[in-house]
């Protein structure tokens, strides 16, 4: 738990120098090149970027699914290697939760699958996080029956349950109905303000980058780059700010749209 | 677009209402009655197949009216009764289902052991892709000559070929459900830490049930068929023969009632198997986990 006077300075995630590649039969394909960031403890980071850009290859090299070709990602100063607990992951897809298992043991299997929790426990531990997104009632539903975005809410309690060091997220609420996105939006960041976690977020929504960020990595067309480190330096919680809003929104826009232009030429 | 002037449709006023709280509407299920509940269940309905098939018989059996050929339904049910009251019918099915248990466990084994190499390395993926190329088009029964060469007239030999039957067609399926689990959930799995054997059992194995249950469905059929016509081929082992031996039994004394109570054995053994048991482990499963598609 951070300190709430000191401000934490150092970094925790460290994305050194990252080119990431695809190596198919045919082709090579460079997703991301040489690219650098780093996250701080509690820090909310948003990936932003425009569709193809790599940042879903991005955090899933974080993750450890994919080795960089160039570059290293090192968490808390240990070089990342394997995937592991200690960075949780939610999806995209809906189709992450296991569905031969019930909500609650859905939760239940990420705490004890490595043997690291005995069960009982596990279980407590599931449904306060369950609790916390107000889907205990649907405890022993199987996934099939929920909406998506209960679905989504499933993982998300999955994900803070693991107590990943960083929890990463892809994109958790693009299929999701625009409704049902803003609540979603809120209630993240209200489980933020209860645990304070590392997050790592991944979206191509501007909106969403500003709503839900405390620093934005702006990523260039394929292969991504960073063009760019914004701050968010408002409590959206407290005020909304419409103003600084609009402002940041505008010149975000403005380095997107920069990059379009010469494209087209 | 324009102004709202330009609708094409009349105005109509506008309005807003309180809903009607759902516990006001209360409870909007209704049983269904008797009737509906049998007409759903797929059991009563095929069932109902049976007899109308049952019927055809006996009446067409009674018009032909040549028992060596063609005996009557209810002739057969004579028979068979005869037969199990004697106990002559369920020692026979009682030796059949142990040699296919043996068959069917050992394959299940064997696809088992070659499914996990295949996942594991490149190598044995070759062997396994190559190995079904080979023998899955193979005719289990085409192997009983060898079989009996190898080791001789008796058990070993059918469940050799047993094995050969069930092997196949399960580690087909069950490799190609493992291919097909998305990524997402494996790496689901890796996001647990979870490896090798953990991996398969907790993330492979339930992701692949629907094509891991259609292999063990036709491994099933084809292992029951391969054992009713290789004891057909040879029943007898060290004295009781199994019921594809009995039906050949019968046909040699001319108790064609006999052979055909055996045959109906046969089937109903295999549809209790596939309507009873089967369905079972699915309603148990895919089902409810809302994987059939
Ligand atoms: N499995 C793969 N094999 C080959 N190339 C891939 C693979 N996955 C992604 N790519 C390529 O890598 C690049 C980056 O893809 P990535 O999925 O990371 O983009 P993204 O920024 O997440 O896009 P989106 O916002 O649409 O999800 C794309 O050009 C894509 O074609
Ligand atoms: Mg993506």
């Amino acid at each position: 738990m951070p300190a709430q006077n000191t401000p934490i300075s150092e970094s925790f995630l460290d994305v050194q120098n990252v080119t990431l590649q695809y190596k198919t039969k045919e082709y090579l394909v460079t997703a991301t090149y040489r690219v650098n960031f780093q996250v701080y403890q509690s820090e909310r980071l948003i990936l932003l970027g425009p569709s193809g850009c790599g940042k879903s290859t991005l955090l899933k090299a974080i993750g450890g699914y994919l080795q960089p070709t160039e570059g290293v990602i090192r968490l808390e100063g240990r070089e990342i290697v394997k995937p592991g607990p200690d960075r949780g992951m939610v999806f995209q897809e809906f189709e992450q939760l296991l569905p031969w298992k019930t909500v609650l043991e859905n939760v239940v299997f990420a705490l004890t699958a490595g043997r690291r929790m005995p069960l009982h426990e596990a279980k407590d531990q599931a449904e306060y996080y369950l609790e916390k997104v107000n889907l205990i009632k649907f405890a022993h539903s199987y996934p099939h029956t929920l909406s998506g975005g209960m679905k989504q809410r499933v993982a998300i309690a999955r994900c803070l349950a693991l107590q990943s060091k960083v929890i990463l997220m892809d994109e958790p609420f693009a299929a999701l109905d625009a409704l049902t996105r803003q609540k979603m939006q809120e209630e993240l960041l209200e489980l933020w303000s209860g645990s304070h976690f590392t997050l790592v977020f991944v979206t191509h929504s501007i909106e969403e980058a500003i709503l839900l960020g405390t620093r934005i990595v702006l990523l260039s067309p394929h292969p991504g780059q960073v063009k760019a480190e914004l701050n968010i330096d408002w409590d959206r919680l407290d005020d909304p700010g419409q103003q600084e809003f609009k402002e940041l929104r505008d010149r975000i826009h403005r380095i997107l749209f920069k990059d379009q232009i010469e494209y087209v030429i | 677009m324009g102004g709202k002037n330009l609708a094409l449709t009349e105005l109509r006023a506008e309005y807003e209402r309180e809903v009607v709280a759902p516990v006001e509407i209360g409870n909007l299920q209704r049983s269904l009655s008797l009737w509906e509940k049998l007409w759903d269940s797929g059991a009563v309905r095929k069932l109902l197949i049976l007899i109308v098939l049952a019927t055809i018989w006996q009446v067409y059996a009674t018009r032909l009216d040549n028992p060596l050929m063609l005996p009557t339904f209810f002739d057969m049910l004579v028979a068979l009764s005869q037969m199990f009251l004697s106990g002559e019918l369920l020692a026979k099915i009682d030796t059949s289902l142990r040699v296919l248990l043996l068959g069917y466990g050992g394959g299940i084994v064997v696809a088992t052991v070659l499914t996990i190499l295949a996942i594991r390395n490149r190598l044995g993926t070759d062997l396994l892709e190559t190995l079904t190329a080979m023998f899955n088009p193979l005719p289990a029964i085409a192997l009983l000559p060898l079989a009996l060469l190898w080791f001789g007239l008796g058990l070993p030999s059918i469940i050799f070929v047993l094995i050969h039957a069930v092997t196949w067609p399960i580690a087909l399926n069950v490799y190609s459900g493992f291919t097909g689990v998305s990524n997402t959930l494996r790496m689901v799995g890796q996001n647990y830490g979870l490896t090798g054997l953990g991996f398969i059992w907790n993330i492979l194995v339930p992701a692949a049930f629907p094509q891991i249950l259609t292999g063990l469905k036709v491994g099933w059929a084809f292992a029951w068929r391969t054992l009713i016509a290789s004891e057909l081929v040879f029943g007898v082992n060290s004295g009781s023969g199994g019921l594809g031996w009995f039906i050949f039994e019968k046909k040699n004394q001319l108790e064609i009632a006999s052979v055909f109570a055996g045959l109906f054995v046969v089937i109903v053994i295999g549809i209790f198997v596939e309507n009873g048991l089967f369905k079972l482990i699915e309603d148990k499963t895919i089902t409810r986990w809302g994987m059939k598609s």
